[in-house]
């Protein structure tokens, strides 16, 4: 008998790279956070082979869920052709054997960086967002234990107060992407900078979004069918981008998020930025969205400017 | 398996391939060579990579091409992976077999100072025989073997005494509070629980340990510059090798996995009590107690004086009431860790052009409302004004 019989064949990494304690936490922390929705949830949060602040904490989250069975989507600013989109796609199906797509509608697991898909999501469906700094407050409060004793406080004075400054100094609010959402009257809630646009997607929707920041060690979720309100003065709605009269160069669509590309003579040129949408606009039938062909957002009501 | 997307995946093959084209090949001679002849290069990644791995460490500065925040990175990231399977037993300073110790406080100290391996009376001029082939200024001494080849009388002592001992014995500094024997499970773990703050001391000491050198010095200098009350003196710094021992699981006998390098620096401060503030505003506890000295303390796997001492620096200016904003706890903990601060900064290379737009349709509209009332908007530059709607 020699100790090579004696050890156990050498394994390398654990099924979709994390190991099983590991993954244990990571599900135990989407539990609570799920029962918190909005609440930050501290994790431990573990080196990835990917750089972080690259989508490690989004990562962490899809790895800790995914099986073989699955079938994934990863975006990046909606492109699913996007390098750091396909990097972390060739990563979670290598190490885990999941099926992907770009179909947004056919996916059990989506994860993206800085967008929520056109089409609506559906009940059982999860959207994993990649968080680079999950605190709205923190323009605010740099101080996390400060801050952390204001979300326990639900005390956002400071964080109305800023968007009433933007207001007096520029008669409007423009703060642009990661618009701060009050979620299930309770917390307040960075969305991840996702565009305004896509901010009301977040509000009773059927599916459910966890949003996970790698480098800041903290995840939180928005349970399906909960309220989830931008933070808005009565008398000033909020409001999303405007880009009415943009027109999608490939498929003439209007009404969804472009992309602005900037031409030679100082003109842009718009292309849809969810680039799933884009295919299945020109290939299929694509599924119900959540803004018509006329910007009108699904949920009457909601956007009231 | 169906695959989704393929323009992009191409790309990033192709640049990883290029990458690796503009450098030579690597080999296991390569990995041994970098191994054997740059032991403080290692030192640092291990240090930083937080497995003490000599052989990985030189791998991944291979496959990296000598980026140090990368070949960290790959180190990180094996760690991770790996399962707790047992808790080392504790060392103490005492146990280290020390080649280097030296204190700034005193001439001479008991046990007496110790050179050891070091560059700091080095001329730094080339050796510009070795470029011409002749031979070189050949190494007698190998870290990884560190037997003399010829003992010399009276042989150095197993043990050296703590400088800070005699400080006690002195009456110049507090005794060392007892702590009843604790399970290592129990011992906080930076690596599988959230930094929240106040952090444990275990958690403070553990992430010193793993941070970033360049930021600890940046923020130690800064400190040492004068941004802080604390001013320091090199209590004792030590290099030296720590006997890595675990117990049977089953026979319960010790067992020794080997030697790793390690380096601690303890720094000491006066007139702790005023500058840490314990006693606050209890005047009369102040007036009947009298001064004494701090220590500061850092200690890291390898050999890495430079990040010891500005650790040791950092821990003593975290202590303070009311720190520099740049050493309170937070600030120093959260911004020092290398795989964290240099992931972050790379990251500025993604794709940003969703929330880019979103900023420009902020900024477009508050020009417009500006325009509407026949006034610019604002003095601010634009460039400013699209950053802060961006954020």
């Amino acid at each position: 008998m020699t100790l090579e019989q004696l050890a156990l064949e050498n394994h390398g990494y654990s099924y979709a790279f994390l190991d099983e304690f590991a993954k244990r936490e990571l599900r135990r922390r989407i539990l609570k956070a799920i029962a918190l929705p909005g609440y930050q949830v501290p994790y431990a949060s573990r080196e990835l082979p990917i750089a972080r602040g690259w989508g490690t904490g989004g990562l962490q989250v899809t790895l800790s869920l995914v099986g073989p069975e699955d079938v994934v989507k990863v975006i990046d600013q909606g492109a699913d052709d996007s390098v750091n989109a396909a990097n972390l796609r060739r990563f979670i199906t290598r190490v885990s054997d999941a099926a992907s797509t770009t179909d947004a509608t056919q996916a059990t697991i989506i994860q993206s960086r800085h967008r929520i898909p056109e089409e609506r999501l559906h009940e059982g469906q999860v959207l994993v967002l990649q968080v680079p700094d999950p605190e709205p407050m923190r323009s605010v409060e740099h101080d996390i234990s400060r801050a952390r004793e204001m979300h326990a406080d639900a005390d956002y004075g400071l964080l109305w107060l800023a968007l009433y400054e933007q207001l007096v100094r520029y008669r409007r609010v423009t703060q642009g992407a990661s618009y701060p959402v009050m979620v299930h009257k309770r917390y307040v809630m960075s969305p991840s900078p996702i565009p305004r646009w896509d901010t009301p997607k977040l509000h009773q929707a059927a599916h459910l979004t966890l949003l996970a920041a790698g480098r800041e060690k903290r995840l939180y979720a928005v349970p399906p069918y909960t309220d989830v309100y931008p933070l808005e003065f009565t008398d000033v709605p909020f409001k999303v981008e405007d880009q009415r009269g943009w027109v999608c160069i490939r498929t003439g669509a209007q009404n969804k998020f472009m992309n602005e590309i900037p031409n030679e003579d100082g003109t842009s040129t718009h292309e849809m930025s969810d680039t799933g949408y884009i295919e299945k606009l020109l290939n299929a039938q694509p599924g119900d969205t959540y803004y018509d062909n006329n910007g009108n957002f699904y949920i009457r009501g909601y956007i009231r400017s | 398996m169906y695959v989704a997307a393929r323009g992009g995946e191409g790309a990033i093959q192709n640049a990883e391939a290029l990458y690796n084209d503009l450098k030579a090949p690597i080999d296991a001679d390569v990995v041994r060579a970098i191994e054997r002849t740059m032991p403080y290069l290692i030192d640092r990644v291990m240090g930083e990579g937080s497995l003490y791995a000599p052989e990985l460490a030189a791998l991944a500065l291979a496959q990296t091409g000598g980026d140090l925040y990368e070949a960290v990175l790959i180190l990180r990231a094996y760690r991770s992976t790996q399962p707790r399977l047992a808790y080392a037993e504790p060392v103490t300073t005492k146990m280290l077999f020390t080649v280097r110790r030296i204190s700034a406080a005193f001439k001479d100290i008991p046990g007496g100072q110790v050179l050891g391996p070091t560059l700091d009376y080095s001329h730094r001029i080339f050796q510009l025989d070795v470029l011409d082939g002749k031979a070189a200024a050949t190494a007698t001494f190998t870290p990884d073997t560190p037997d003399a080849p010829e003992p010399v009388q009276p042989v150095a002592p197993r043990e050296y005494p703590l400088v800070a001992d005699w400080h006690r014995m002195a009456g110049l500094m507090a005794p060392l509070e007892k702590h009843a024997d604790q399970d290592p499970s129990d011992v906080p773990d930076v690596t599988r629980e959230p930094l929240l703050f106040p952090a444990p001391r275990a958690e403070r000491l553990q992430s010193l340990s793993r941070a970033d050198t360049g930021g600890i010095l940046a923020l130690g200098y800064a400190n040492m510059r004068g941004y802080g009350a604390v001013h320091p003196t090199i209590n004792e710094l030590r290099l030296g090798y720590a006997e890595v021992q675990v117990r049977h699981p089953i026979s319960g006998d010790l067992i020794s996995l080997g030697r790793v390098r390690v380096s601690q620096a303890e720094i000491v401060t006066h007139f702790a009590n005023s500058a840490t503030g314990v006693f606050g505003a209890n005047k009369e506890k102040r007036q009947n107690h009298k001064e004494e000295l701090a220590l500061g303390f850092a200690a890291t796997m390898g050999w890495n004086e430079i990040k010891v001492i500005a650790a040791a620096m950092l821990d003593k200016a975290m202590d303070l009431p009311a720190p520099h904003p740049a050493h309170t706890e937070e600030f120093v903990l959260y911004h020092t860790d290398p795989v964290e601060a240099s992931g972050f900064c790379i990251h500025y290379k993604l794709p940003h052009y969703v929330t880019f737009a979103s900023g420009m349709d902020a900024m477009r509209g508050a020009n417009q409302i500006a325009g509407d009332e026949g006034k610019s908007v604002s003095e601010q530059p634009e460039a400013e004004l699209v950053a802060e709607a961006q954020e």
